[in-house]
């Protein structure tokens, strides 16, 4: 509705801009960008009207844009799908893992990060710099280093088929810390200085007046890191092996079989995955774009 | 005297004090990264040189540098070397290109300019598992990339997953079967992936390179233009140089992650058609999981540090021949 009203205002404008190739100069640009538009969105509307078709029409030939028939009982089936060996609700199960599992990532995440960003960003201790640096150099190993010791070793804890492999590495990171210590050291330290003077704790400072001011940067990253967690594929992948246990990235794999995939069912699952982090995408769209220009500021 | 040393003292115990609060602060990322970073890093360095199982049914035994010599010449891991090689040439230049080039279209005064670029950044937000799903439908035989490609002439019945022709065997005329891994070039499947890749990370850059567009003073143009300098020599002249530092930052975050890649190739291909998508990463994911009873932790680790030794490599050229042109 929005994007309605602010093309007829646009193009009131366009009317009335005098230069007449400089007119068709910014009809062209419009032009381009509504078309890389449309190919980037394509994919995504495409594979949704494909949720409501059957296999053999997704498999057919021409294919189709809309199905031929809309096959609604597509969606309860696929979320009353049972596997062998797994428990009746496998397809909500999936789902509500993947929610609960990045939640807790949220949280932790928010709290921990937040609380060594307020460190290197306002307390004095020996080390702090380095330690700061030696942290923004980690984020250029390569993960795939620590993939097997840490399959090893999760294997030693008897951590395997635990949620634990995925949470406990992933409770604080580097790039949250340094998101939120570029924050913190823009709030004015004045604010805090009277509460020190009053007595109160450094945590309390820290709770009570950095932690308010630090919403957009908290939210960020909450969002970033909610992202994160709900679409990991390669820890759930490793360490969750019952069908009870997965996430929904994982546990799609049991719709796709050994020559044909079960499709309908598959693009549904998909569409699980991808539309709450549209949502959340479309929502808060700002601190999306704030969160990946200050990745670029690291450089 | 006796009143200004109380003062010093407490003093002096406040910045104890701070210091160990600070400690207090960063411990839980202290511990988080000294056992799962540093210890694991360390962990594996001694794996790697040892005949360590992924499943430790047995004890093992220190074999000096063999795993990396095996690595070496393990005809299997040189071609998945050779793969991402080619991927990551590929990718990380055409998307650099492609976000720089997006970026520019985006950064001007326009209307609508939030409204383009949330569009344009939303398929990045959807996970690996999301874009594997969708190309995989796009991607049939019957499908809608098929489609298009008949729409407009051409041939519209490759199977793109499943085509191993290297891309030299492919352009080359005269060409029927090149066997070295790297000389034959990328197959069809491996090109297929690298386009999706493509198509979903240029918004990612896309991003970064107009936060530093916009951080340009629009003087500069103003200036040029009153100079007559044209809008191409411009883009050259002022844009292109200022942008280096965010070039840097693409380029590494785009190789680090390229020489990388794993989800896709896991959820697409699993390596296949005749190993010509297989990547270190995957390769080495088999190894920990072990196909059937020769889950060689060892020479996994080995082949992760010869990898990581090869990103190091790559993003050091990067950052000395990007940033030594400013001097």
């Amino acid at each position: 509705m929005a994007t309605t009203l602010d093309t007829n205002k646009s193009a009131a404008q366009a009317t009335a801009a005098p230069p007449w190739s400089a007119r068709a100069g910014t009809a062209l640009r419009y032009l381009v960008l509504f078309a890389l538009g449309l190919l980037f969105f394509m994919p995504f509307i495409i594979s949704f009207f494909s949720t409501f078709k059957t296999t053999n029409e997704i498999l057919s030939w021409p294919p189709t844009i809309f199905p031929q028939e809309w096959r609604w009982s597509n969606w309860s089936e696929t979320w009353n799908t049972t596997i062998p060996g797994a428990s009746s609700n496998i397809f909500p199960r999936w789902l509500f893992n993947s929610i609960w599992l990045a939640l807790v990532v949220v949280v932790a995440q928010l709290f921990f990060c937040s609380l060594a960003a307020y460190a290197f960003a306002r307390l004095q201790f020996p080390g702090r710099d380095i330690i700061f640096a030696f942290m923004l150099g980690t984020m250029a190993i390569p993960s795939v280093v620590t993939l097997i010791p840490g399959y090893v070793f999760f294997a030693k804890l008897k951590w395997i088929n635990t949620y634990w492999p995925i949470i406990v590495p992933s409770l604080v990171t580097p790039f949250g810390i340094f998101l939120l210590t570029q924050f913190f050291k823009t709030i004015p330290k004045e604010l805090e200085e009277a509460a020190l003077i009053d007595g109160a704790s450094r945590f309390r400072t820290y709770w009570s007046i950095i932690l308010p001011m630090a919403r957009p940067a908290l939210i960020t990253l909450g969002i970033l890191s909610f992202q994160g967690s709900w679409n990991n594929f390669t820890g759930p992948l490793l360490f969750l092996r019952k069908p009870d246990l997965m996430t929904l990235t994982v546990g799609l794999n049991f719709f796709k079989g050994q020559y044909v995939n079960d499709w309908p069912k598959l693009m549904i699952g998909t569409m699980f995955n991808a539309i709450p982090v549209l949502i959340l995408f479309f929502v808060f769209s700002r601190y999306y774009v704030e969160g990946q220009a200050s990745a670029g500021v690291k450089g | 005297m006796a009143a200004q040393s109380t003062v010093r003292r407490s003093r002096l115990s406040n910045r104890t004090r701070e210091a160990i609060t600070g400690y207090i602060f960063i411990a839980p990322y202290l511990i988080v990264t000294g056992v799962f970073l540093v210890g694991l890093l360390v962990y594996a360095l001694y794996i790697s040189f040892t005949d360590q199982t992924a499943t430790f049914d047995r004890t093992f035994q220190f074999v000096g540098l063999s795993n990396y010599i095996e690595a070496l010449t393990n005809t299997q891991f040189l071609t998945t070397l050779a793969n991402v090689f080619w991927y990551a040439l590929i990718v990380t230049t055409m998307q650099t290109i492609g976000a720089v080039l997006l970026a520019v279209l985006l950064n001007s005064k326009m209307r609508f300019k939030q409204f383009f670029r949330t569009i344009f950044y939303a398929p990045s937000v959807a996970s690996s598992v999301v874009i594997s799903m969708i190309f995989l439908l796009l991607y049939l035989r019957t499908g809608y990339i098929n489609r298009l490609l008949g729409l407009v002439g051409l041939p519209d019945d490759t199977t793109w997953l499943n085509n191993a022709d290297g891309l030299f065997e492919l352009i080359i005329p005269g060409v029927e079967r090149i066997s070295n891994p790297f000389l034959r070039g990328p197959s069809v499947a491996w090109m297929a992936i690298m386009a999706m890749n493509i198509f979903t990370t240029i918004p990612t850059f896309m991003l970064m390179f107009l936060a530093a567009l916009q951080d340009i003073p629009g003087q500069l143009y103003e200036a040029a233009s009153i100079d007559g300098a044209s809008k191409v020599y411009q883009f050259f002249k002022i844009t292109l140089p200022l942008l280096r530092p965010t070039f840097v930052l693409v380029l590494v975050l785009s190789t680090i992650g390229t020489f990388q890649i794993f989800d896709q190739v896991a959820i697409m291909t699993k390596g296949g058609p005749d190993n010509t998508t297989s990547t270190p990463g995957y390769l080495i994911y088999t190894k920990v999981l072990g196909e059937g009873t020769t889950a060689a932790a060892g020479l996994g680790c080995a082949m992760a540090f010869i990898l990581a030794a090869i990103i190091f490599f790559f993003t050091f050229l990067q950052r000395r021949f990007i940033e030594d042109q400013t001097q």
